[in-house]
């Protein structure tokens, strides 16, 4: 044994001219030294046909799993395709723990090297149905809110008012930090860029006008609501998909107690309570974010003040208002409903709080379309 | 390959807790290679938090764990790694990572600690699977195993890098007897066959006296070891009242509430 062998592997390997190679190992055999070992020998030994393989193990004085991974590779023939192999001086009891994974468990046990694919008509086929049957469970989850929704309220024992009152908290008051910077530097930034180009024309005053106009009628109610779906729809749908894994679902049915009403409607009301005021302060700090632009491009405030109210009529801030009612009642529901649908295993809840936001931003979208036809029908 | 007498972890003055809150104290023992080692006690008597700190996952609020050789409440920066190394961990719930297939699992720590090439970490995986009698679940995820499955599952993949000490927080928690016993056989084996050291924590009476080589016994009220010894020695000679009430299975009149 050579002086570096205490912590390190001799490998030695001879190939003959006749097709027959030799390999000797010496010292230790663990996951570091098989991996160089490994190197050493596909350099040696992949480069010639051999017809004979013969392993000498006696000069081992330890191996590990790794190293009797290597020791098996070499005995299956795998790196030598075509050559007989043998395996001589394995220390016995090593022999006993070799001898215990055979070539024919290797070949039962390795994983098939087949990729499943589906055909495009499939694929489309069931994503299709996938999305009816969605679309399907939200019309139904609709329908039983909407029908438990008032006996409920006007049960106070069944209602739960404090936990109304928690939720009116976590989701509304403890979001007015986050609502606030968001919104005032929104209504900054719109103000700021579109200062320039309105500037062209000399009319930079009406930066006001617009900014008071988008704000109150979309950006407010918009901003409050995603905010909204990003920090409380994700937790709705968290915290009942949690109750669900946990098998806390079960047990409050099993108590005769309906998880819709003991759950959602509480959620749902705390959300349509909150969001008018949610979106009436997101609406007033972005307003503010675009009054600080204009005083900076030196209007005086008097003036801003009448542009304001001369461009907002009492029915633009009502519509914002009834946004703002819709969009939490959808945030609140969708959040409540992908909670309740969720599936077993480890990573569920993170699929329905992340199907709960984008249904909600989805959804407040096309609500927000809807809203802006209906309103320009109305108002016409 | 190596000395059965040697010892191969020492627990010295070691007090842990939380905080202020301090849950166990003056816990002194050393476990010798090749042992099947059980930490006992009552429910809330500190064992899981004993193990955490035991493994490093917690600091304790004083004292030494010594692992071969390598103080791991001291060690920082590379020699904790390789000191992490020198030991697996299976957790009460198996902790397999239930997006891998089971090999997958038992590859992970060869795959992101290790320079060996692909064929030879899915030999060696596949070699500790059918160790624990799970090669042909290989491709299957965990949440398609049973309970006892995937505590073995989760033995293989403690075993991936071949580490000497085996960590098993309540092994048979939550199984079958038949499966309880199957489980401690395999334990028996590894420890007897493959010298691995097992540091074991658990409250199942009948798994103790069929695995157990020593014992230490935690008890709450008194915060640190009440009893060490061989199981069958401690259910015929414990003094402590509590050690053979638990060894004898016998109920704590008080905690009814009946009065009977």
């Amino acid at each position: 044994m050579t002086a570096a062998a205490e912590n390190d592997l001799e490998t030695d390997v001879q190939v003959g001219t006749d097709g027959h190679a030799r390999v000797v190992l010496r010292g230790r055999l663990d996951a570091r030294t098989a991996a160089t070992c490994w190197n050493r020998l596909e350099q040696a030994l992949r480069v010639s046909k051999l017809e004979q393989l013969e392993v000498d193990a006696s000069g081992l004085i330890f191996c590990d799993g790794a190293g009797l991974a290597l020791l098996r590779y070499l005995s299956m023939g795998l790196m030598t395709l075509g050559a007989t192999v043998s395996m001589r001086g394995l220390e016995p009891g090593l022999e006993q723990i070799f001898r215990g994974f055979t070539p024919e468990d290797y070949e039962a046990f390795r994983p098939p090297v087949r990729v499943k694919c589906h055909p495009l008509p499939e694929e489309v086929g069931n994503a299709v149905r996938q999305a009816a049957s969605d679309l399907r469970e939200q019309v139904e989850f609709l329908g039983s809110i909407m029908g438990k929704m008032l006996p409920t309220l006007l049960d106070r024992k069944q209602m739960r008012w404090p936990e109304v009152r928690r939720v009116f908290e976590l989701a509304g008051a403890n979001a007015v930090p986050i609502v606030s910077l968001v919104s005032v530097l929104v209504g900054l930034i719109i103000a700021f860029e579109s200062a320039q180009p309105l500037a062209q024309f000399g009319a930079q005053i009406f930066v006001v006008n617009m900014i008071g106009l988008v704000m109150v009628r979309e950006l407010g109610p918009l901003l409050a609501a995603i905010l909204l779906a990003g920090r409380s729809g994700s937790a709705f749908a968290a915290e009942i998909g949690t109750m669900k894994v946990n098998e806390e679902l079960d047990a409050l049915q099993t108590l005769g107690l309906d998880p819709i009403r003991f759950l959602v409607i509480q959620r749902i009301t705390a959300a349509i309570l909150l969001t008018p005021l949610l979106t009436f302060y997101a609406t007033f700090l972005g307003v503010l974010g675009g009054v600080l632009v204009a005083l900076g491009l030196g209007f005086p405030l008097p003036l801003i003040f009448h542009q304001l109210s001369s461009s907002l009529r009492l029915s633009d801030i009502g519509l914002g208002v009834a946004k703002g009612v819709v969009f939490g009642a959808i945030v609140s529901a969708v959040g409540c409903m992908r909670g309740l649908q969720t599936q077993e295993g480890p990573s569920a809840v993170g699929v329905s709080t992340t199907r709960a936001v984008v249904t909600s931003i989805v959804l407040i979208i096309i609500a927000d379309a809807v809203f802006s036809v209906l309103f320009y029908f109305l108002t016409r | 390959m190596s000395n059965p007498a040697e010892i191969i972890i020492t627990v010295r003055d070691l007090k842990v807790g939380y905080g202020e809150n301090v849950i166990l104290q003056n816990v002194n023992f050393q476990v010798r290679h090749g042992e099947v080692f059980v930490i006992l006690g009552g429910s809330g008597s500190g064992k899981s938090t004993l193990l955490k700190n035991l493994i490093g996952l917690y600091a304790p609020l004083e004292g030494e764990v010594w692992i071969e050789g390598g103080d791991l409440v001291a060690a920082r920066g590379d020699e904790r790694q390789d000191l992490l190394r020198k030991f697996g961990v299976t957790y009460q719930s198996g902790a397999l990572f239930g997006s891998m297939s089971v090999l997958e699992n038992v590859r992970l720590p060869l795959d992101e600690l290790t320079a060996l090439p692909g064929p030879l970490k899915e030999l060696a995986a596949l070699a500790k699977l059918k160790l624990v009698g799970l090669g042909a679940a290989a491709q299957k995820l965990p949440s398609e195993l049973s309970g006892g499955m995937q505590k073995r599952a989760a033995i293989a993949r403690a075993m991936a890098l071949d580490p000497r000490i085996l960590f098993l927080d309540e092994p048979s928690a939550g199984l079958d007897p038949v499966t309880a016993a199957d489980l401690d056989l395999l334990i028996t084996e590894l420890a007897h066959h493959f010298g691995i050291t097992f540091i074991i924590v658990t409250h199942d009476l009948a798994s103790i006296y069929a695995i157990a080589d020593r014992v230490i016994m935690l008890d709450g009220r008194s915060r640190t070891i009440v009893a060490e010894g061989r199981p069958a020695e401690l259910r015929e000679r414990a003094t402590d009242p509590w050690v053979r009430r638990f060894f004898n299975r016998e109920p704590d009149a008080v905690a009814s509430g009946l009065h009977l």
